[in-house]
């Protein structure tokens, strides 16, 4: 297994108040605490026009985390494809990679908020076929050698799409387990259809909401600190489908259930609880999780603390033996 | 280059001039190896949506705090069109929420699909400066400072006048070139190396001579022309 940490969104936010240059800093020391203590990768998150600053070029953010680290991969979890010019952002999304040693993953998604396509005069309608355009251009630059590309997707048919064109996926925080363990099959439908060679066949990822911590205090305040990092889904508006059995999780309109159900998705409890949860994902095809760490409002002592325990306690039971 | 720049205390750097698509990004990339030095990006018109461009230097402002300076040529489009798309990004960038209405943009565009689009947005996160200066190569808009390439389009009478001029690295046609932009006028001096150039050696020429020798009217010689104290011991930098 690989493992990293995200989201980094570099708010500002009403609980989180600070300088945007100094979530620029911090997020760069971050990195090379990352490096230091052996995690293999780091996300970034896009939004935009929303008033804390939520990141809105994840590129020349990853450019600056790229610049001061040697080792660690970072990845754009997600990239929102249909906004940007396919053929602009492959010549970037490849500059960067050769400049870091191709370490930028590069995570696209399709967007779903109507401000964030009129503010780049794009039309919602449009999304899909500039999806699919943006992954050709993309998909062409991977293969001259260019930044691996990763989807994020949460729907049958988009999920389906990844795995008929080979890319790995990364999950929401937000899904369940057996949400996930569902996806991963419709994943494997996909993949199976794409007539690509098993030695081609990539790991998928998740992102989990976790902490590790025997004390009961702290896990109840990690809790509320997921809690209160979801309050900003149904500020922008997000909803999760019905998928079959799985239903509907609308932060916008039933955002406490919606909340509520997500924080039941945390990973408590001590290292060996830890560890048991985490191989449940090992075993269905899961094998890179990004540690979904950066919450509004959580002191910068505790996120440092936690990243350390993962790293001594958690992270050696799990991780490959084998080199990347 | 940056670090070199800043290690001779020189006021920026011309990042992006390689590929014009790569600019912000690559200048996101050299913008941390430094602390002080402005990292100017050459910008080209035309190649991407301007809110997107008003975003990503906005974050490499943050990335480098607040030291971005904005060179930007109008590529392939018209006077009237640069124009707009370099008024889109100015706006995007300032602190009044962005809602224009152009001869090329329409920001937001306020297509009938997105149903649920306001009419003006807040382009986030703010700059970490004020404003970011612009400053553009031809003269497609009119109050921003041109980046002059010839001295008789030196604006002798502008409080910020950049320019650009090659040198060759040798000092005395160097020394006599850039004494000549400074009589002009120019205030801020982009200098090209040479391709084939030992880059620590041009730099300490200009550090040593050429940026005090236009430091100031009748700079003294002797200041540059003494002999260099001897190095430390164990110290292999001089």
């Amino acid at each position: 297994m690989r493992f990293g940490v995200g989201l980094f969104s570099l708010q500002c936010t009403a609980m989180q108040p600070r300088h945007w240059a100094g979530a620029y800093r911090e997020m760069r020391e971050l990195a090379l605490l990352l490096e230091r203590l052996g995690y293999d990768e780091l996300w970034l998150s896009e939004h935009h026009f929303f008033y804390d600053g939520y990141c809105p070029a994840l590129l020349p953010a990853a450019a600056s985390i790229l610049s001061v680290t040697e080792r660690l991969r970072v990845g754009t979890g997600m990239l929102l494809l249909p906004m940007y010019d396919p053929h602009r952002l492959a010549a970037v999304a490849t500059d960067l990679s050769e400049r870091s040693g191709g370490r930028l993953d590069l995570g696209v998604g399709m967007g779903y908020r109507d401000i964030e396509f009129d503010g780049h005069g794009v039309s919602r309608k449009q999304r899909l076929p500039r999806m699919v355009a943006g992954l050709e251009v993309l998909e062409r630059a991977e293969a001259a050698g260019g930044a691996p590309v990763w989807m994020g997707a949460q729907l049958t048919d988009p999920v389906k799409r990844a795995g008929q064109r080979g890319h790995p996926l990364l999950f929401s925080a937000a899904l369940p387990y057996e949400r996930c363990k569902t996806l991963v099959e419709i994943w494997e439908e996909g993949w199976a259809e794409s007539g690509k060679p098993a030695s081609q066949k990539p790991a998928l990822g998740a992102l989990r909401n976790i902490w590790l911590s025997e004390d009961a205090r702290e896990r109840e305040a990690a809790r509320d600190w997921v809690r209160a990092s979801y309050v900003q889904y149904a500020g922008l508006g997000w909803t999760l489908p019905a998928i079959g059995e799985h239903q509907v999780q609308d932060y916008a309109n039933e955002s406490d259930k919606a909340i509520a159900d997500t924080v039941e998705t945390t990973i408590t409890g001590s290292a060996d609880d830890c560890v048991r949860q985490l191989r449940e994902f090992d075993e269905i095809g899961i094998k890179h999780i990004a540690f979904r760490l950066i919450l509004d409002g959580e002191p910068r002592a505790a996120l440092e603390s936690q990243l350390h325990r993962l790293a001594k306690d958690v992270l050696p039971q799990l991780r490959d033996r084998v080199a990347a | 280059m940056a670090r070199l720049a800043e290690e001779h205390g020189l006021f920026g750097v011309l990042a992006g001039t390689a590929n014009p698509r790569t600019a912000i990004t690559a200048a996101a990339y050299a913008s941390t190896a430094t602390d002080f030095v402005r990292i100017a990006v050459l910008v080209e018109l035309g190649l991407e949506h301007p809110v997107t461009i008003a975003e990503e230097l906005s974050i490499l402002d943050n990335t480098n705090n607040g030291r971005t300076v904005v060179v930007a040529g109008a590529g392939t489009l018209s006077p009237s069109d640069a124009a707009d798309e370099l008024a889109v990004i100015r706006e995007a960038l300032g602190n009044h929420f962005l809602q224009h209405e152009g001869p090329r943009w329409k920001a937001p565009a306020g297509l009938p699909a997105n149903v649920q689009a306001p009419k003006a947005i807040a382009v986030t996160p703010k700059p970490a400066q004020i404003e970011i200066p612009f400053w553009v190569t031809d003269g497609f808009a009119p109050g921003l400072p041109v980046l002059a390439r010839e001295l008789s389009h030196i604006d002798r009478q502008s409080q910020v006048q950049p320019a650009t001029v090659a040198i060759t690295g040798s000092l005395e046609p160097d020394r006599d070139s850039v004494a000549s932009w400074a009589d002009a006028g120019a205030t801020h001096l982009f200098l090209e190396l040479p391709a084939d150039a030992d880059r620590a050696s041009v730099m300490t020429m200009v550090s040593r001579y050429l940026a005090p020798e236009v430091g100031m009217p009748h700079f003294p010689r002797v200041m540059s022309n003494s002999r260099v104290p001897l190095p430390w011991p164990g110290d292999g930098h001089r």
